[in-house]
C-alpha cells in the first residue's frame, strides 16, 4: 500500500506539471511555484472607460428631475399662501394635460387616436373619483399638528427622490411594457401619500381636488414625458432640461435666498462634483477573476 | 525512524467525526497516517450534541471535543478570546510543538490560531476551499483569512488553483504554500467484484443537491442525455433545496423509470451506489479539489465534469471527461464519455488510482512542511505588530488591537494559573504490532 510515486516515474521527464496526482513531483519541491503561477488570472476585465462628459450628460436627467419636483413644492407653497386661487391652479392642470399629450403624440410614433380615446376616457374616470374623494382628503390630517405633516411630508419626499428611477428604465412605454421593481414602486407611493398630506392642509375641497391633481399628474407622468423626450432627441432633452434648471432657480431666488443657494449647489454637485467623482474613483477599481471564480451559469433558472 | 524528529501536532478545526465531509475525511486520515510515521496527533474541534469531552479514536488518536456550541453551520460562536484558557491548556497538557488548523471557515481554527501564534508556537494552515473577490461574504472572508494568515509559518493548499487563490487572498509569499493534495482510501472504494452490462449505461451523480453544486445544471443535462441514449439511466443520490427542481424535470420530461432519485446517501452507502454505474457526473460549480471524483474513480468510474477550479488537476487526462459548466458542452461531454466506455476497464482504474493517492504519501509530504515550519526563526512581539501593520489602513491596527490584547490575557492567565500547575498527560503509546493490525478500513465503524 505504501508505494510511492516519486520513485517509480521515470527521470527523464523533469517539467513541471500542475497537477495534483502521483504524489510529490521528481525535482520539485511542493512549495513549487512556477512560471505559469497566476497565468490565468485576469485583472479588471469588465471595468468600462467612462467619459466626464457622457457621465455629465447623463447626470441631466437627475437633475432636471430635482428641479420638477422643486417646482411641485413651489406650487404647493404658492396654493398654502393664497397666491394661487382654485382657477388658476385647475387651469394649470388643464394646460399641463395639454401640453403632456401632445408631447407624446409628437414623440411617440404609435399613438392613434383609438388610444387617445381610451386615455381620455381613463383620465376622466380618474378624475371624477378624485373630485368626489376631495372633501375626505381635505378633513384627512385635522387632528395633527401642521409641524408633523410638514415634517412627514419632506421625508417622504427625500424617500422619493433617493428611490425614483432616474433613467426610465421601469417606465411602461407603449412599445415594451416592463414590469416595475420594488423600488420604483415604493417611490412612487411615497410621492403620491406626500402629495395626500400636503393636500390635506388646504382650506376648500376643490383647491384640495385642484392640487391632487396638479400632484398625481406630475408624479404619475412627468417621468413619461421627459422619458419620450429623451427617446426622441437628446439634445432637445438637454434643452429642455436647462430651461426647466433656469426658470426653477428664478422661482426660488424670489421666494427664498437660502433655498436659492442650497438648490444651486445640489445642482452643481449632481451635474458636476459627482461625475468627477466617479471618474476619478475608477482608478482605485481592481477586479481579479481566474479558475477560482464560481462558474456563472449561460441559462436561466425559472422557478 | 530514530533520527528523524518526532512532532506533538495539535489539528484544530470546527469540523470532525461525527460531522462527515472533505475536511473531516482530511483531518482524521492525516492524523492517523502521521501517527504510523510516529508522530503524537491531537485533534481540537467543538463539541457535537451531547459528544463533549475526551475520546480516543482507532490507532490512539486522541479528540477533545471542547464543549463550545456551534451556532451556524456547524461553527462556534466568534467570540475571539473565549477559547484561550482551553487552547492554552491543551497545548501544555499535550507539550504540543506545532498546531495545525483547518479550513478557513471555521472560527475555532482562527481563535485557536491566533493563541498558539501568541504563545509562541509555529502554526501550520491548510485551505479547503475556494473564494472569489466580488462579494461581501468573500471580502470579509478574505480580510479574516490574511488574518490569521499574516503570521502563518506555512501553508498547505489541497490544489494549485487553491493555492493562487490563497496568495491572492492572503498576500503570503508562494513560497510559504505548499500543494499538498487530499487522497483516497482505495481500499474502501473497489470496484464491483464483476463487470456491468454493457446494454445499459448508469450514471450516478452524488452531491448535495444545492446551487454550488450544479443542481441546476442537472435539470438542464439529464432530459437531454436521456433523449439522446434510451439505454441510459441515471442515479442521483443525495439532497438539498433543489431536490424539488430535479423531482419537477423528472415529471415533466416523464422519466421516472430512467432517474433514481435516492435522496440523501450516507458516506458508508456510497461505494455501493458508485459500484452500481458506468459514469460518474460531477455537476459543480465551484470546487477546490473534489474527493467525489477520486471516490468514483477508485471504484472504477468514468468521470465526467465540469472544467472549475482544481478539478482539471485532479485525475489524469485519460480518466475524466471535463466540460465547459453549460448544459450543451456537458452533454457532449457525456456523449464522449458514453463512446469510450468500452476501454475502460474499471480494475485497472482502481489499480491506476492506487498509485496516484495515498494517505501515507500525503502524511509524509505534510511532514516536510511540519520540519519546514519548525525551522521558521521566533519573533517578538514587536516585529509580529508590524506584520499585522501592513495589513491595511484600518484592518491593520485593529488586527494590532486584537493581537495585544491577547497577548495581555494570555499574560494574565499565566499569573492566574502558572504553567507548572498544569498537570502534563501521560503519552499513550501502542505497541508496534498492535499498531500494525489498524488497518484505515475500520476507522468509519470506530468513529460512527
Amino acid at each position: 500500500m505504501d508505494t510511492n510515486m516519486t520513485e517509480r516515474t521515470s527521470p527523464t521527464q523533469t517539467k513541471w506539471r500542475k497537477v495534483a496526482y502521483g504524489g510529490m513531483q521528481p525535482g520539485f519541491d511542493d512549495n513549487h511555484t512556477d512560471e505559469s503561477f497566476l497565468e490565468e488570472m485576469v485583472t479588471n476585465a469588465n471595468v468600462r472607460k467612462r467619459d466626464m462628459l457622457k457621465v455629465m450628460q447623463d447626470s441631466v436627467s437627475i437633475s432636471q428631475y430635482l428641479c420638477i419636483v422643486t417646482l411641485t413644492g413651489l406650487v404647493w407653497i404658492y396654493t398654502l399662501r393664497s397666491t394661487l386661487n382654485e382657477n388658476s391652479l385647475l387651469l394649470l392642470d388643464v394646460t399641463l394635460l395639454g401640453l403632456g399629450f401632445l408631447i407624446l403624440l409628437l414623440t411617440q410614433e404609435m399613438f392613434s387616436l383609438n388610444l387617445l380615446f381610451h386615455y381620455i376616457l381613463n383620465i376622466s374616470f380618474f378624475t371624477t373619483s378624485l373630485y368626489l374623494l376631495a372633501p375626505i382628503y381635505q378633513t384627512l390630517t385635522r387632528s395633527i399638528s401642521s409641524d408633523s405633516v410638514w415634517a412627514v411630508t419632506v421625508s417622504l419626499l427625500v424617500l422619493h427622490l433617493f428611490l425614483h428611477d432616474y433613467f426610465g428604465s421601469t417606465i411602461r412605454t407603449l412599445e415594451a411594457p416592463n414590469n416595475p421593481t420594488l423600488t420604483s414602486c415604493i417611490s412612487l407611493n411615497a410621492s403620491v401619500v406626500a402629495s395626500v398630506f400636503m393636500a390635506s392642509r388646504l382650506p376648500s375641497s376643490l383647491l384640495v381636488f385642484a392640487n391632487m391633481l396638479f400632484s398625481l399628474q406630475v408624479f404619475l407622468f412627468a417621468p413619461l414625458v421627459t422619458y419620450c423626450i429623451r427617446k426622441y432627441s437628446f439634445r432637445l432633452h438637454l434643452w429642455f432640461s436647462f430651461s426647466l434648471m433656469v426658470a426653477t432657480l428664478a422661482f426660488v431666488y424670489t421666494l427664498h435666498l437660502f433655498l436659492f443657494v442650497m438648490l444651486l449647489g445640489l445642482l452643481v454637485f449632481v451635474t458636476v462634483v459627482c461625475p468627477y467623482w466617479l471618474i476619478r474613483m475608477q482608478e482605485y477599481k481592481f477586479e481579479i477573476n481566474g479558475p477560482w471564480d464560481e462558474a456563472k451559469l449561460c441559462f436561466e433558472i425559472v422557478d | 525512524m530514530g533520527e528523524r524528529k518526532r512532532h506533538r501536532i495539535l489539528m484544530v478545526s470546527d469540523f470532525f467525526y461525527p460531522n462527515f465531509g472533505g475536511v473531516e475525511n482530511h483531518i482524521y486520515y492525516l492524523s492517523q497516517c502521521l501517527l504510523k510515521l510516529g508522530h503524537k496527533v491531537v485533534v481540537m474541534t467543538h463539541a457535537y450534541n451531547n459528544r463533549s469531552g475526551v475520546r480516543y479514536m482507532t490507532g490512539g488518536l486522541k479528540v477533545y471535543y471542547v464543549p463550545w456550541k456551534p451556532f451556524l453551520m456547524q461553527n462556534t460562536f466568534p467570540t475571539f478570546y473565549g477559547t484561550l484558557p482551553i487552547v492554552r491548556t491543551i497545548l501544555i497538557r499535550e507539550k504540543i510543538s506545532l498546531v495545525h488548523g483547518h479550513q478557513a471557515f471555521s472560527t475555532l481554527c482562527h481563535e485557536a490560531l491566533m493563541h498558539a501564534r501568541t504563545m509562541g508556537y509555529k502554526v501550520v494552515f491548510t485551505d479547503h476551499s475556494l473564494y472569489g473577490f466580488a462579494d461581501a461574504g468573500s471580502i470579509h472572508m478574505n480580510k479574516v483569512l490574511q488574518f490569521t494568515l499574516a503570521e502563518v509559518s506555512q501553508a498547505i493548499c489541497v490544489s494549485h488553483t487553491s493555492k493562487e487563490n490563497t496568495v491572492l487572498r492572503s498576500g503570503l509569499p508562494p513560497e510559504k504554500v505548499f500543494v499538498i493534495p487530499n487522497a483516497v482510501d482505495t481500499a474502501m472504494f473497489k470496484p464491483a467484484p464483476e463487470r456491468l452490462s454493457s446494454h445499459e449505461i448508469v450514471i450516478v451523480v452524488i452531491s448535495r443537491l444545492v446551487y454550488r453544486k450544479g443542481a441546476d445544471l442537472l435539470v438542464e443535462v439529464i432530459p437531454e442525455v436521456c433523449r439522446l441514449y434510451p439505454n441510459v439511466r441515471f442515479i442521483v443520490g443525495g439532497d438539498g433545496p433543489k431536490r424539488v427542481r430535479l423531482e419537477e424535470m423528472r415529471e415533466k420530461h416523464s422519466l421516472q423509470d430512467r432517474v433514481e432519485m435516492l435522496g440523501a446517501v450516507q458516506h458508508s452507502k456510497v461505494r455501493s451506489v458508485l459500484i452500481s454505474g458506468h459514469i460518474f457526473l460531477n455537476s459543480s460549480l465551484t470546487e477546490a479539489f473534489c474527493i467525489a471524483i477520486l471516490e468514483a474513480a477508485s471504484c472504477g468510474l468514468l468521470t465526467v465534469s465540469t472544467r472549475v477550479g482544481g478539478v482539471p488537476e485532479v485525475l489524469p487526462d485519460d480518466m475524466v471527461v471535463l466540460a465547459k459548466p453549460d448544459p450543451s458542452d456537458m452533454v457532449q461531454a457525456i456523449e464522449k464519455a458514453i463512446s469510450i466506455l468500452p476501454t475502460i476497464d474499471p480494475q485497472e482504474m482502481h489499480n491506476r488510482m492506487k498509485e496516484l493517492y495515498n494517505w501515507h504519501d500525503v502524511a509524509k509530504r505534510t511532514e516536510i512542511v511540519y520540519d519546514r515550519a519548525l525551522k521558521c526563526s521566533n519573533q517578538n512581539l514587536l516585529q509580529r505588530l508590524s506584520r499585522y501593520l501592513s495589513c491595511g489602513a484600518w484592518a491593520g491596527k485593529i488586527f494590532c488591537l486584537v493581537m495585544i490584547i491577547d497577548f495581555l490575557l494570555w499574560h494574565l492567565l499565566q499569573l492566574w494559573k502558572p504553567e507548572e500547575d498544569i498537570e502534563e498527560v501521560p503519552d499513550f503509546v501502542l505497541s508496534h504490532d498492535q499498531d500494525e493490525g489498524i488497518s484505515l478500513d475500520n476507522a468509519n465503524h470506530i468513529s460512527r
